[in-house]
């Protein structure tokens, strides 16, 4: 997918479009191995007719230490992804990988149904699935007079 | 050079990708997974960050003191679903290490569990001092 576009395919400058668009893509692939100072887990965030799917990437987090909470439609996903056990921090010759407690908090754009939430881990990526709530009926709010004068 | 794809351009990722999945001409992103090396009494242990890639989709090689791994993503989400936000491309992971001699080519083990590849590089037996028998004249 191209991710820099102008002008018309017969355009004399497509192939400098072209060799934008590779230099981007490249730069994007370098960019993704250095994860210093991006927030981890990283989250994408699905809107389908009937829920919202929430994706995030947590490679190497035990299903027992995934905690996912939702409260006021803000949907908050929280663990602790441990060094391995036996390295000693003098052992290690190359270290790329996030290590530590994280928290990443998604406020939801629209209620949800919050007993409907289901979510599941494989592969190293988590997905919620959160149903969208029935919008509520418009009701009627009877205005009183006040006739006690 | 009429395609630009990154997947076109790695002479090696070719032989890796089995020809019984999808069509090599879909674009597909591909990335540089971030790895941990540490050494361990046996020799080194080296773990990478695949997620979304599951035992199937992986493949380990050695070849020519060159260790290759190669990650292949089945995207979960369906087509009809609209992105709202978007922080991470959804793309095949690839990475190549130079191993040194004292590893022991025969004895790498591999293991994947929740997204992440353990690889174990053990180093092999030191060569026993072998005495050489001198012949006087």
């Amino acid at each position: 997918m191209p991710v820099f576009r102008w002008g018309q395919p017969w355009d004399p400058l497509h192939n400098l479009e072209r060799e934008v668009d590779r230099l981007l893509q490249g730069v994007s692939m370098t960019l993704h191995g250095v994860r210093f100072g991006r927030s981890f887990p990283q989250v994408n965030l699905h809107e389908t007719t009937d829920s919202y799917i929430l994706m995030a990437e947590i490679p190497g987090n035990d299903v027992s230490e995934l905690d996912v909470t939702i409260a006021a439609n803000c949907l908050t996903i929280k663990g602790t992804r441990l060094p391995p056990e036996e390295a000693r921090e003098d052992t290690f010759r190359r270290q790329e990988r996030f290590h530590g407690p994280w928290q990443r908090k998604i406020q939801l754009p629209d209620r949800v149904d919050e007993d409907g939430m289901t979510a599941d881990y494989s592969n190293g990526v988590l997905r919620v699935t959160l149903p969208k709530a029935p919008s509520s009926e418009v009701r009627r709010i009877k205005v009183n007079q006040d006739n006690a004068q | 050079m009429t395609d630009h794809q990154n997947v076109n351009k790695l002479p090696e990722l070719s032989a890796l990708i089995p020809a019984t999945v999808e069509e090599p001409t879909t674009p597909r992103l591909l990335f540089n997974p971030p790895i941990d090396i540490y050494e361990t009494p046996e020799g080194l242990v080296l773990y990478a960050d695949l997620p979304g890639v599951d035992s199937s989709g992986l493949d380990l090689q050695v070849q020519d003191n060159r260790l290759t791994l190669f990650g292949r993503v089945t995207s979960l989400e369906s087509e009809s679903a609209q992105m709202l936000h978007q922080e991470y491309q959804v793309g095949d992971f690839l990475r190549s290490f130079i191993l040194s001699d004292e590893v022991d080519h025969d004895r790498i083990q591999a293991k994947l569990t929740n997204g992440v590849l353990r690889v174990e590089l053990p180093r092999a037996p030191r060569a026993r001092p072998r005495r050489i028998e001198v012949s006087g004249g």
